[in-house]
């Protein structure tokens, strides 16, 4: 058989594809999961982080904030999967793929805080000012003013943090998960197609896709956000 | 109106203003002028808490805005404010820009609210630019909304942040033309400005600034006829 016959046969051969698939959908699992929880995870730390410390009380959350970036951002994503799967969710019959969104969601939230806080922190100081000077409150000025600017600066570093998130989420295989990379490893191997460059070819075009979709989503999204720059 | 006593602000170890005492009365148009660096931007900044005094009082209307417990969104939506950068809001068109502020601090429901914009254009003769983007508006255009933007809000004072340092020379008048009305109209206005012309026409009292302090004030007349420092001397004879 010649690579080509390979490449198609995964697609034909419903217990290839369906494997393929059953990893593809597990991929897609934790990733549109942790994204979720990244973005809202990242929105709360990149606020706290931005919020003036009124009373010494509130250093404490801001305190917390840091740290968390901090030790996520300076520590290797595969061991904060273990200690999520090896220590934190070492329950009998918690859901594997709860774990997962889990660990890729804090750690993708960590980054997303960076990107939103320096988001925020690029819209001109004057806009809070006229917010401010017209009498809304800071709440206010931030959600109606400064976060729609900030979003529309952000976009583009989410959606490489995104796309990132995607491609990392390959190592769940590590704790026994089975996604995209795994059902490659697992159709290429000796009982089945004894051949691994074909469903790594077929699962590198699969994440190629989908990373191109979510491309294709941001410039849209992006575009739309412009429509006020327009003169 | 705005009784200011003993305000001093420093940022750091620099102090920009020092120890001023000083009243706006209801109807006033008080110019405030003097080189840069002079405080008094600072000064106007500091009338509505935009910078929070080092120390000293601020009263408006009977209510010490310096103290902490004062709820400032309150007392602001009754001070209306013009920045030199005009800092409209890009990412809403000029109707959203104006009735933002007046729908979410329950001033006015939307459609009042619109309506209030709709008049406020008329009277500054951009009606057609409702549905625009501030930026397809020129630097003139955009002073204008924004001062309609602080009007909406139905201030007792407006404050005028050097409205037209940022403009192109001839878009300056139609800028000034609206202030001029609004003076008319008999709005109190506090106003840092480098247009003598306009302190000379309009205000009703001008304050020079300088190294912190207001080192004379008068009528724009007798100011600008017979300036008695001689710190104001010089300045004048540099700018007139």
């Amino acid at each position: 058989m010649t690579f080509l016959e390979k490449f198609t046969l995964i697609f034909t051969n419903a217990k290839y594809l369906d494997s393929m698939l059953t990893g593809l959908r597990m991929t897609l699992a934790i990733s549109i999961g942790a994204a979720v929880l990244g973005l809202i995870l990242g929105t709360i730390v990149a606020l706290v982080g931005l919020a003036k410390a009124k009373t010494p009380l509130m250093k404490i959350p801001k305190l917390i904030c840091a740290v968390y970036v901090t030790v996520v951002r300076g520590t290797p994503m595969a061991l904060q999967l273990f200690i999520m799967a090896f220590v934190v969710f070492a329950i009998r019959g918690f859901p594997l793929v709860v774990t997962a969104i889990i660990a890729f969601g804090i750690n993708s939230g960590a980054y997303v805080s960076e990107n939103i806080r320096g988001g925020i922190l690029s819209v001109d100081i004057g806009q809070t000012e006229a917010g401010r000077s017209l009498g809304l409150s800071s709440a206010a000025t931030m959600w109606y003013i400064v976060i729609p600017q900030a979003i529309k600066n952000v976009i583009p570093s989410i959606g490489n943090e995104l796309i990132a998130l995607i491609k990392e989420t390959s190592i769940v295989s590590m704790i026994g998960m089975y996604d995209l990379t795994a059902a490659a490893k697992n159709v290429g191997s000796g009982q089945n197609l004894a051949n691994y460059l074909a469903p790594m070819s077929v699962a590198a075009l699969f994440y190629l896709v989908i990373v191109y979709l979510l491309t294709f989503i941001i410039k849209i999204i992006e575009g739309r956000l412009r429509q006020s720059d327009r003169r | 109106m705005i009784d200011v006593k003993h305000l001093s602000k420093s940022f750091g170890n620099h102090l920009v203003l020092d120890d001023i005492s000083e009243h706006i009365f209801p109807g006033e148009k008080v110019v405030v002028i003097g080189p840069s660096g002079s405080g008094k931007s600072t000064f106007l900044r500091c009338l509505n808490l935009l910078e929070t005094p080092t120390a000293g009082t601020i009263t408006f209307e009977n209510t010490v805005i310096t103290d902490p417990k004062v709820k400032i969104d309150k007392v602001r939506q009754q001070m209306g404010m013009v920045f030199q950068h005009f800092n409209l809001f890009p990412n809403m068109t000029i109707r959203k820009n104006i009735t933002l502020a007046p729908v979410r601090t329950g001033l006015m429901k939307q459609a009042e609210a619109d309506e209030v914009a709709a008049s406020l254009l008329k009277r500054v003769d951009l009606s057609d630019k409702a549905e625009a983007y501030p930026n397809q508006l020129s630097g003139g255009q955009k002073q204008r909304i924004a001062i309609v933007r602080a009007l909406a809000m139905r201030p007792k004072v407006m404050l005028f942040d050097e409205p037209t340092s940022a403009l192109d020379p001839e878009m300056v008048g139609e800028v000034l033309d609206v202030m001029k009305e609004l003076a008319q109209e008999g709005m109190t206005m506090v106003v840092v400005t480098h247009e003598m012309g306009f302190a000379r026409e309009v205000g009703s009292r001008v304050l020079f600034m300088d190294g912190g302090h207001i080192l004379e004030q008068n009528t724009p007349k007798e100011f600008f006829d017979h300036p008695q420092n001689p710190r104001t001397q010089l300045f004048l004879s540099k700018v007139l």
